[in-house]
C-alpha cells in the first residue's frame, strides 16, 4: 500500500487540534465573553443537572449543551472523543446490566446518570475551549484563586504545544530506531503493543529534558518579579482592570437562565421518571 | 569622569556543597554605557559572575559569599533579586525557558505587572518597539522563531527599564544571521538609550565587531579587562583560553601586520597594498571528480504544512535533485526554506503531498519509515531529543540491538571509539557538553550504518572549538557513509566540509554550486541572507577569484604572490 500524505487523522492533525482547542483559535460565542462570565455560566450548567431525576429536564439541558458547543465551535477531535466516550459508556452499561442480570430498567436508570454527566461534559467543553490561557488565568485570579494556581494554569498552556512537539519527535525517534516486531500477530496486535510501549517509554527523555529546562524558568521567574507580585496587590489589580462585563455576557447568562427555567417547566408538564 | 555602574570588590563565591570557590577574589569595574564582552574557556565561571550582578548569587544560590558587589549604587548583598531585577536584565542562554506567558505582549508585560507599575502598558510597548517586535506582539510563544523568541526575552528584561542588560551567549541557540540581528539591537540600545550591555560570548567575530571592552575570565577570576583594540591584539592569549581570533585577524597577523581589524573590510584595507594576485588562490584538486552512483533521486517534490488557521503553508514547490555517492552536500537557505522538511522526506519519515523520493532504488512511498531508517538515518537538530536511553552506550546500541545485527557489541565499541566517547559511554547524554552531545548523536547515526546520513544543523549552538571538532569528524566519516547531507546555517562548515551546496529558496533549488562558487557570488548570498566566512569576504574585498575558503589557503596565496614579485 503506497504511503500518502494525510491532512486529517494524522499525528500532525492531532497536534494542531490540541493547540486550536487550548488556544481557542476558532473563536465562537464564549470566546468573545468576559472570562468571569464564562466561568459563572459553566458553574450554573454544571450544577443544575444534579437537582433533578426528571429525564425530560435532563434531555432539555442536554439540548442546551449541544447548542452551546455549536456556538463555541468545538473542534472535531474533542467532539469525536466525546461522542466515542458516550458511545462506549452506553455499550459498557448494556453489557454490565446484562451480565449482572439487570433489565432494560437498569439501563435506563444508568442512562439518567449518563445524561447528567453528558450535560456537564458539554458545558465544560464549551467553556474551556473558549478560554485561552490568559483569560482562564485572569478568571482564576478574579475568583481569588491562589496566584500560584492561576500562573500554573497559564504556564501549563504555554508548555503544552512544546511538550506535544517534543513528544512526537521523541516517539518518532524511538519508532525509527527500533525494529518492528518480526510477526505482526492477529490484526497487528504485536505492533500495537510495541507502539504503546514506546509511547510510555517516550516520557522518560521528556521528563528529564523538562526537569533540566525548568531550572532556568524558576530563576527567570525570580528575576521577573514573580514572588514580588505574589505579595503585592498592585499586580492583581492591573490584571483585573482589563476585564469588563459587557451586555453580551449578561444576555448569554440571562438567556441560559431562561432556557433552564423553560426546560424545567416542560419537565413539570411532561415528566418522565424512572 | 568615571561613572561605574557595577563595582565588584574582592568577590569570592562557592556553591553549596562544592569543595572549591568558583569565583576567586574578583575585582572588576564596569562603566556606565559600556558594551562589555565576557570571554573565557568552559568552566571559567562567566555565567556565575553574571549571576552575581542581579543578586541570584547570593540570594537564590546561597553559597559562601565574600566581598561586595554594587550595582547602580545598590549593594547586592543587602538587596533582593526582585529589587535588583529592575536594575539588571538577564537573558539566558536557553532563553526559550524564560518565556512564561502564552503571548508575546503578555510575556513582556509580566515583569512590569508583577511590580505593579502604573506605567506597565507604556513600558511594555516601549520595549516591544525598541526591539522592532511590536508587529508580533499578539503571537503565541510557540509560534515564534528562535530569533523572535530571543528578542521577546530581551524585551521582557528591557520592560523593567534596567540600567544593565546581560545576554548569555546569544549565538548559542541562534543562527549567525539572527545573532547578528540581536547584536545590532543591543548596539542600538547601548548607543541610543545608554544601556550598559554585557554579553558572554565565545565567538570572537562578534566580540570584535560590537564590544567596546573585553573581560577575559580564567579559573574564576578576570585575567584582564581591556579596551577592545588592546584585547584583540592579544590573540595568543585569547586562543589559549579557547577563543580563536576571527579569521580576518588571523589572516592579517599571519602576513606580519601587527593590527587587529574588527571586520573583513578593515582587514582588506590593511592588505590592499600587499600585491596579492587576483588568481593567486590555488584550490586543491578534488579527487572525487567522477560522479558516483545515484543514492537518492528527488522528483517534483511538493510539500506544505497545515497551519493552526487551517490554511496550508507551502514549503517545497516542485523540487528536483539527484544525490550521488561520494558527495558531501550542504543544504542552505533562510529559515522556513524547507531544509528540515527535505531531510525528513529523504529519510522517509514523512511523505510529500506530491512528487517522488527514491532512495537506493526504492520509493519512500513503497516502504514504511521504519524500514527506510535502515538505509537513510536522520539526526534531529536537538541532541537531547535523541537521547532515549540512560546512557550514551545504550543509545548507540538501540538500533543495531533491536535489529539483531550480528556483532552489535563490536559495532558499538567501534562507533564509540570513533566519536571519542568511550570514556563517557556510561553517562546520560544530557549531562554531556554541547560538543560531546553532537558527537554522541553522530555515533547514534553511525551505528545505524546508513547509506545516506541526514543531519539537521550539526554544528549549531557549539563554541568554536567543539564546532571544529564536529567538522573534522564529519570529514572523517566520508569512508563509511555513501552520501551525507547537512542542513546548516554555518557557512564555515560549508566552506571546510561540503563538496556541493544546494541553495533552497521558494521551495526549489535556487542554486546548485560548489562552496567556492557560492562565496564568490555576492548577489546570491545577499538574496538568501547568508553570511559567508570572514576569509571569503576578505578574499572578495581584495578581488580574489577564486576566493579562499580557509586562512591557510589565503596565506599561501599571499606568499605565492610575494615570491613571484621577488622573482620579477
Amino acid at each position: 500500500m503506497a504511503r500518502v500524505h494525510h491532512d486529517v487523522l494524522s499525528v500532525e492533525w492531532i497536534k494542531l487540534e490540541l493547540i486550536r482547542t487550548a488556544y481557542a483559535t476558532r473563536g465562537g460565542l464564549f470566546a468573545a465573553m468576559d472570562p468571569r462570565a464564562v466561568v459563572i455560566w459553566y458553574i450554573v450548567l454544571a450544577i443544575v443537572p444534579w437537582f433533578t431525576h426528571n429525564i425530560t429536564v435532563l434531555a432539555g439541558l442536554f439540548a442546551i449543551g449541544v447548542v452551546s458547543i455549536v456556538a463555541a465551535r468545538v473542534g472535531p477531535l474533542i467532539l469525536g472523543l466525546f461522542v466515542l466516550g458516550m458511545g462506549m459508556e452506553v455499550v459498557y452499561m448494556s453489557v454490565a446490566a446484562w451480565l449482572f442480570g439487570g433489565n432494560i430498567d437498569t439501563v435506563i436508570a444508568l442512562a439518567a446518570l449518563n445524561l447528567k454527566l453528558g450535560v456537564v461534559a458539554l458545558a465544560s467543553m464549551a467553556a474551556f475551549i473558549s478560554l485561552d490561557p490568559e483569560k482562564l488565568s485572569d478568571a482564576l485570579l478574579a475568583f481569588r484563586a491562589p496566584q500560584m494556581l492561576a500562573f500554573g494554569v497559564s504556564y501549563g498552556y504555554r508548555m503544552l504545544p512544546i511538550l506535544i512537539e517534543e513528544f512526537s519527535t521523541v516517539f518518532e525517534g524511538y519508532r525509527l530506531r527500533t525494529a518492528p516486531p518480526a510477526k505482526k500477530g492477529l490484526l497487528g496486535w504485536r505492533v500495537g503493543v510495541q507502539w504503546a510501549k514506546l509511547a510510555v517509554l517516550s516520557f522518560y527523555p521528556i521528563f528529564l529534558n523538562t526537569a533540566k529546562s525548568v531550572r532556568t524558568t524558576v530563576e527567570a521567574l525570580e528575576t521577573r518579579g514573580f514572588t514580588h507580585g505574589a505579595s503585592n496587590a498592585n499586580g492583581r489589580r492591573i490584571r483585573m482592570a482589563k476585564l469588563r462585563i459587557r451586555p453580551l455576557d449578561v444576555i448569554v447568562i440571562a438567556a441560559t437562565g431562561v432556557c433552564i427555567v423553560i426546560v424545567f417547566g416542560i419537565g413539570a408538564t411532561w415528566p418522565v421518571y424512572r | 569622569m568615571s561613572d561605574p555602574v557595577i563595582v565588584i570588590e574582592n568577590l569570592s563565591f562557592r556553591y553549596p556543597g562544592a569543595d572549591t570557590d568558583v569565583l576567586r577574589n574578583v575585582n572588576l569595574t564596569i562603566e556606565r554605557g559600556d558594551f562589555v564582552a565576557i570571554v573565557g574557556g568552559n568552566g571559567a565561571a562567566k555565567t556565575t559572575l553574571c549571576k552575581s550582578f542581579n543578586g541570584l548569587i547570593p540570594h537564590y544560590w546561597s553559597g559562601e559569599f565574600a566581598g561586595s558587589v554594587t550595582v547602580d549604587g545598590v549593594d547586592t548583598y543587602t538587596s533582593s533579586v526582585s529589587e535588583l531585577s529592575t536594575k539588571v536584565g538577564y537573558v539566558y542562554q536557553d532563553f526559550q525557558n524564560q518565556l512564561v506567558r502564552p503571548t508575546v505582549r503578555d510575556d513582556v508585560a509580566f515583569g512590569p505587572i508583577n511590580f505593579g507599575r502604573a506605567s506597565h502598558a507604556h513600558d511594555t510597548e516601549a520595549a516591544l518597539r525598541s526591539l522592532g517586535i511590536a508587529g508580533i506582539a499578539d503571537r503565541y510563544i510557540w509560534q515564534l522563531s528562535g530569533g523572535q523568541a530571543h528578542l521577546t526575552a530581551l524585551a521582557g528584561a528591557l520592560a523593567l527599564r534596567p540600567a544593565v542588560i546581560i545576554v548569555d551567549e546569544p549565538v548559542a541557540e541562534l543562527d549567525p544571521a539572527r545573532a547578528e540581528e540581536i547584536y545590532e539591537r543591543l548596539a542600538e540600545l547601548n548607543r541610543e538609550h545608554g544601556v550598559t550591555v554585557i554579553t558572554i560570548e565565545h565567538h570572537a567575530e562578534f566580540v570584535a565587531r560590537y564590544a567596546r571592552s573585553v573581560v577575559l575570565m580564567a579559573e574564576g577570576s578576570p585575567l584582564w579587562h581591556l579596551p577592545i583594540d588592546e584585547a584583540l591584539a592579544r590573540t595568543d592569549e585569547l586562543e589559549q583560553h579557547g577563543i580563536p581570533a576571527p579569521q580576518a585577524v588571523r589572516a592579517v597577523r599571519a602576513l606580519g601586520v601587527d593590527a587587529a581589524p574588527r571586520t573583513p573590510v578593515e582587514a582588506a584595507a590593511l592588505l590592499r597594498d600587499h600585491g596579492i594576485r587576483p588568481d593567486a588562490v590555488q584550490p586543491p584538486e578534488r579527487p572525487d571528480a567522477i560522479p558516483g552512483r545515484i543514492v537518492a533521486r528527488v522528483e517534483k517534490l511538493t510539500h506544505g504544512y497545515k497551519a493552526v488557521g487551517g490554511n496550508v503553508t507551502s514549503v517545497l514547490a516542485g523540487l528536483d535533485t539527484t544525490l550521488r555517492s561520494g558527495e558531501r552536500i550542504a543544504l542552505v537557505g533562510g529559515n522556513g526554506a524547507g531544509k528540515s522538511t527535505l531531510l525528513k522526506l529523504l529519510a522517509g519519515i514523512i511523505v510529500a503531498r506530491e512528487g517522488e523520493v527514491t532512495v537506493d532504488g526504492r520509493s519512500t512511498r513503497a516502504v514504511s519509515a521504519r524500514e527506510m531508517a535502515v538505509t537513510a538515518a536522520y539526526l534531529a537538530q536537538h541532541p537531547q531529543l535523541m537521547f532515549l536511553k540512560g546512557s550514551v552506550r545504550d543509545d548507540v546500541a538501540l538500533f543495531p540491538r533491536s535489529h539483531r545485527v550480528a556483532d552489535t557489541d563490536a559495532i558499538v565499541e567501534r562507533v564509540l571509539d570513533r566519536v571519542g566517547l568511550t570514556p563517557l559511554a556510561e553517562r546520560d547524554g544530557r549531562t554531556l557538553s554541547g560538543g560531546q552531545q553532537r558527537r554522541a548523536t553522530l555515533g547514534i547515526g553511525l551505528a545505524m550504518r546508513p547509506r545516506l546520513l541526514l543531519l539537521d544543523e550539526p554544528t549549531s549552538s557549539l563554541d568554536t572549538q567543539s564546532r571544529d571538532d564536529v567538522t573534522t569528524m564529519l570529514a572523517e566519516l566520508a569512508d563509511s557513509i555513501e552520501c551525507t547531507v547537512v542542513a546548516t546555517h554555518d557557512m564555515q562548515l560549508v566552506a571546510e566540509w561540503a563538496s556541493r551546496v544546494l541553495v533552497l529558496e521558494g521551495g526549489q533549488v535556487l542554486a546548485d554550486v560548489t562552496p567556492r562558487e557560492l562565496f564568490a557570488n555576492a548577489e546570491l548570498l545577499e538574496r538568501v541572507r547568508l553570511r559567508p566566512p570572514q576569509i571569503a569576504v576578505l578574499g572578495r574585498e581584495l578581488g580574489l577569484d577564486p576566493v579562499p575558503l580557509s586562512v591557510g589557503e589565503f596565506v599561501a596565496a599571499a606568499h605565492a604572490s610575494r615570491a613571484e614579485l621577488e622573482v620579477a
